[in-house]
């Protein structure tokens, strides 16, 4: 497959895994660890919205379903495609534990990462697209602008009905 | 040229940290620059225990950030009693 064509498709997917698996989890309910609370606070100050807030202070402050996709893919393309995902799975998880963090959203996340990146070498996308890609994804979150990209994630929140109480 | 699109969103992202005014924010885009440098770590160290090494440096640095954030809480609510 073109190169171009596969990092696109490959940033699509990993985007949607990481953002569903987080929001799944639950990480907008409620910030996981103590450094996340400062970082959703500081993105409502801003103009965003607090549960998306606490998604991107979430990303930050402890290995989450990101970071899994990441991580397995990274592992996936220089170990092996089963294999490497899993060995990302267990560094994964023991880096939350060591955030002191007591979720299974980094786990989750390279676990079906690693499905995935099985399933999509069918039709050719290789698990370096999938480094390209998720660099894209991170990206288009953290990196742009994020007022608006914490509303996007409080409103899929809201939608998969994960939005925070916390006021 | 996966190396060369995460080169350029690494140093997207530290323009962007260097520019910014906020200490949380500034955070956020560090966020980025850890995902990329364990992603340039992988790319160039092409063997399994490379592999390794970009696990561990980027669950390292998500803990690192884990305890400045916290730490930005923490001043913020310091009271400065000498002036």
């Amino acid at each position: 497959m073109n190169e171009v064509i596969g990092i696109i498709i490959a940033a699509v997917i990993s985007w949607l895994n990481f953002v569903l698996i987080d929001t799944w989890m639950g990480l907008p309910e409620a910030p996981g660890v103590k450094g996340a609370e400062v970082i959703g606070r500081n993105i409502k100050k801003r103009g965003g919205d607090l549960a998306g807030g606490f998604f991107q202070g979430n990303i930050v402050c402890s290995p989450d379903a990101s970071a899994g996709t990441l991580l397995a893919s990274i592992g996936c393309y220089l170990i092996g495609t089963p294999e490497g995902g899993l060995i990302a799975a267990v560094l994964v998880f023991f880096g939350n534990r060591l955030c002191a963090d007591p979720g299974y959203a980094g786990t989750t996340g390279a676990l079906t990462i690693t499905i995935l990146i099985a399933l999509t070498s069918y039709i050719g996308l290789t698990p370096i697209m999938f480094i390209a890609g998720m660099m894209i994804a991170i990206l288009t979150i953290q990196g742009l602008y994020h007022p608006a990209s914490s509303k996007l994630l409080g409103k899929i929140a809201q939608r998969m009905g994960r939005y925070t109480e916390i006021e | 040229m996966i190396t060369e699109i995460v080169g350029i969103i690494v140093l997207f992202a530290a323009v962007r940290t260097l520019i910014a005014q906020d200490r949380s924010e500034r955070m956020l885009y560090l966020n980025v620059i850890g995902f990329g440098m364990s992603a340039l770590i992988a790319l160039y160290i092409q063997t399994p225990f490379g592999a390794i090494i970009a696990i561990t440096y980027f669950v390292a640095s998500t803990l690192s950030s884990n305890a400045i954030a916290y730490s930005i809480g923490r001043v913020k609510d310091e009271i400065i009693l000498d002036d």
